[in-house]
């Protein structure tokens, strides 16, 4: 039977652009072009080795998130390779937190069907970092997160994570979810005929109720954490440049003494 | 999203999505990979074959030879992408644009065969040869020429400033048949691969940083089988003409990436450089020149665009002044930047740090080749406005 490769994306603001709050105090979509979370590209990629190396593989990417998630999101990584979609819009979805969006994800995981889950290591916008754990313990199978390298054979998952003091090496059973980081190889661009490709790759769109998720659960309302208020980060004051004339090294080493870094 | 006239009426998504990925692969690489390329005397291969194995080298070529199925306008697409990260690749413009074209428009089953694989996925590499010394802005002066011998043609002739000639598979030569003597130009085009006995080449040392360079070709009795024509003896300007606006549209192509290139250096520069209360970019001595530089090079992409268009359309004569027009607009703009982009840069702008200084001559090409500003003036001067001819 061929493997079921399911890969969670997030369509996120450009981190480059000029990010901020909308009033409601959520992201604010409309000031900044959005596009599939780079850190996303990453499991893409992995996904896309995997079943490569596999036999007879399938690769469907969900993502849950606003109408411009498919075209500006989903169609990253069908051009880069993946197979179909699912995108899960509903305006009650507005404001979701992970607790919500990790609800809504494995739903739609189950509903897709799946032996393998695939995510990022976090968002570029939320950067929870969580959802990936959230997700298995919602679906009921093992997680092994944080992988720079990932393989499946024979019904298992292995990986490599590497920590600060010592490298894991680790094993899990299908099926299962993994994240994997951005040492885990560079993600392919998509290549012309893929690019024409994936404007032919079915996506399929979801509602809460195709879920049957209640409304209540999800958004705003469902969030288990409420954002009071935001500020904008001061901006930056103009650095201070060192000419070296001579006695640069100096300067820099009293400027960081001065500052307590040394 | 923003749902601008560029995105509703001009690019579709796929040809957007091209751009973004093309443009994603030349930062992966980035100017000094390219400048690097330059000092140590390489050719920028493994960008050339990334970009083949993704299919942009090939878009524009047929699918059945593995090209993408797209057109000239997907080409063109690719090396300005590529040119606005300061990585043009200068062989985009004659080995799948002209050649490709030709080849697949007039070539033999057996020459499509042969060749389109491998021009589509950057593994081959065709040069392309008209220029003469005593023919370069005049080509019906061109005297290289091809006689039968038993099934054979016997080639001889010199050709001058033939860009890659030392990396290319083969060249595809413009010559003339021997009993073309009425006068009037009577093209002809063969295939002559790189190792044929009697084809010799030498580089011409130019003041250039670009890593491909240009050759003297000395044809001396070139023997060739019948199969080195390029489909029918008597075709040979209306393939002539089939290569014209490919090669046009590509280098207001590479003007555009590199000006583009050169401005987003520059206006970068003017942001952040303060040397009196407010950054440079401030003044408007400075602001001015960049907002100009911004206006033409995007008029002239909009030419280069309708060209290509017209082109993609099977209006080639339509296409022929749109794209003579574009070539000379990008040309212009793409110089105009280069120097601006130099002047805001102060002193920086001509340290090797900053790489603009060696874009000054560079950028200067496409004024001259493959026909010269003046040229196009004539061109529009007689074929458009009906003006008298001065030659
Ligand atoms: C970097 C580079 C790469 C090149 N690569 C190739 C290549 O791959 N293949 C190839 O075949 N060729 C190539 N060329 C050659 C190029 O196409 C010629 O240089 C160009 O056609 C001009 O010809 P020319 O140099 O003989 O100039 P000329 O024809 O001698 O012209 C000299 C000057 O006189 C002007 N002039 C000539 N006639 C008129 C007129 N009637 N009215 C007004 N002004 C006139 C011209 O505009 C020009 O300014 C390349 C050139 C360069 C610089």
């Amino acid at each position: 039977m061929s493997l079921r490769i399911v890969v969670c994306v997030k369509y996120v603001p450009d981190a480059t652009g000029d990010r901020h709050f909308a009033e409601d105090l959520t992201t604010d979509r409309d000031a900044v072009d959005g596009l599939l979370s780079e850190l996303d590209e990453y499991a893409v990629e992995q996904a896309l080795q995997i079943s490569e190396a596999s036999d007879d593989a399938e690769i469907t990417v969900v993502t849950v998130g606003p109408e411009e998630a498919n075209k500006d999101g989903l169609r990253k990584a069908l051009s880069m390779g993946a197979d179909k979609g699912v995108h899960v819009v509903d305006d009650a979805l507005h404001g979701s937190d992970v607790m919500g969006t990790s609800l809504v994800l494995a739903k739609a995981v189950e509903h897709v069907g799946y032996d393998l889950v695939v995510c990022g290591m976090a968002s570029t916008d939320g950067t929870m970092g969580v959802l990936p754990a959230l997700l298995a313990e919602r679906l009921g199978v093992p997680q092994v997160t944080l992988l720079s390298e990932v393989a499946v054979a024979d019904g298992q998952v292995t990986g490599r994570r590497d920590g600060d003091t010592a490298t894991e090496r680790l094993a899990a059973s299908l099926p299962a979810v993994v994240s994997v980081t951005d040492q885990s190889g560079e993600a392919r661009y998509p290549s012309f005929k893929g690019i024409m490709a994936a404007k032919k790759k079915p996506v399929e769109e979801l509602q809460l109720s195709d879920l049957g998720i209640e409304a209540d659960l999800v958004g705003l309302g469902g969030a288990w954490t409420a954002v009071d208020s935001a500020d904008a980060r001061p901006a930056r004051t103009a650095g201070t440049i060192v000419k070296d004339e001579g006695e640069g090294g100096k300067q820099l080493a009293a400027f960081l003494a001065e500052r307590k870094f040394i | 999203m923003s749902f601008t006239f560029d995105h509703v009426s001009l690019e579709s998504e796929e040809r957007r999505e091209l751009r973004a990925s093309v443009a994603a692969l030349g930062r992966s690489f980035g100017r000094r990979y390219f400048t690097d390329c330059v000092r140590e005397g390489r050719q920028t291969d493994e960008l050339w074959h990334k970009a083949g194995a993704l299919g942009f080298l090939g878009v524009n070529l047929p699918q059945e030879y593995g090209g993408g199925g797209a057109g000239l306008y997907e080409l063109a697409v690719v090396l300005e992408e590529l040119g606005a990260t300061g990585c043009p690749l200068l062989l985009m413009v004659v080995s799948p644009a002209i050649c490709g074209t030709v080849l697949a428009r007039f070539g033999t089953e057996e020459q499509k065969q042969r060749w389109l694989p491998g021009l589509a996925d950057g593994s081959a590499r065709m040069a392309f040869g008209i220029t003469e010394p005593d023919a370069g802005s005049n080509s019906h002066r061109i005297t290289t020429t091809a006689r039968r011998d038993g099934g054979d043609w016997l080639l001889s002739g010199r050709k001058v400033f033939i860009s890659g000639v030392d990396i290319a598979d083969a060249t595809l030569i413009v010559g003339r048949t021997e009993d073309a003597r009425t006068g009037k130009l009577k093209p002809c085009l063969f295939v002559v691969e790189r190792g044929t006995p009697g084809f010799e080449f030498r580089q011409i040392a130019m003041d250039l940083s670009a890593p491909e360079k240009q050759f003297q070709v000395f044809l001396d009795d070139v023997r060739l089988p019948a199969g080195a024509l390029v489909g029918d003896e008597d075709a040979g300007l209306l393939q002539l003409f089939a290569g014209l606006n490919p090669e046009r549209v590509m280098t207001a192509a590479f003007s555009l990436g590199m000006g583009r290139y050169a401005l987003e250096v520059a206006v970068e520069y003017a942001r952040t450089r303060q040397v009196w209360r407010e950054p440079i970019g401030a003044h408007q001595a400075i602001a001015h020149p960049l907002a100009k530089c911004r206006i033409e090079l995007e008029l002239a992409a909009l030419m280069a665009r309708k060209a290509a268009v017209l082109y993609d359309a099977g209006d080639d004569m339509g296409a022929g002044e749109a794209a003579n027009m574009a070539k000379y607009a990008a040309a212009e703009a793409g110089a105009a930047a280069v120097d601006t982009a130099v002047h805001t840069l102060g002193g920086n702008g001509l340290t090797e740090e900053y790489g603009l200084a060696s874009l000054l001559t560079a950028s200067r090409v496409g004024r001259i080749a493959p026909v010269s500003r003046e040229m196009i003036l004539n061109f529009v001067s007689h074929h458009t406005l009906g003006l008298p001819k001065s030659y």
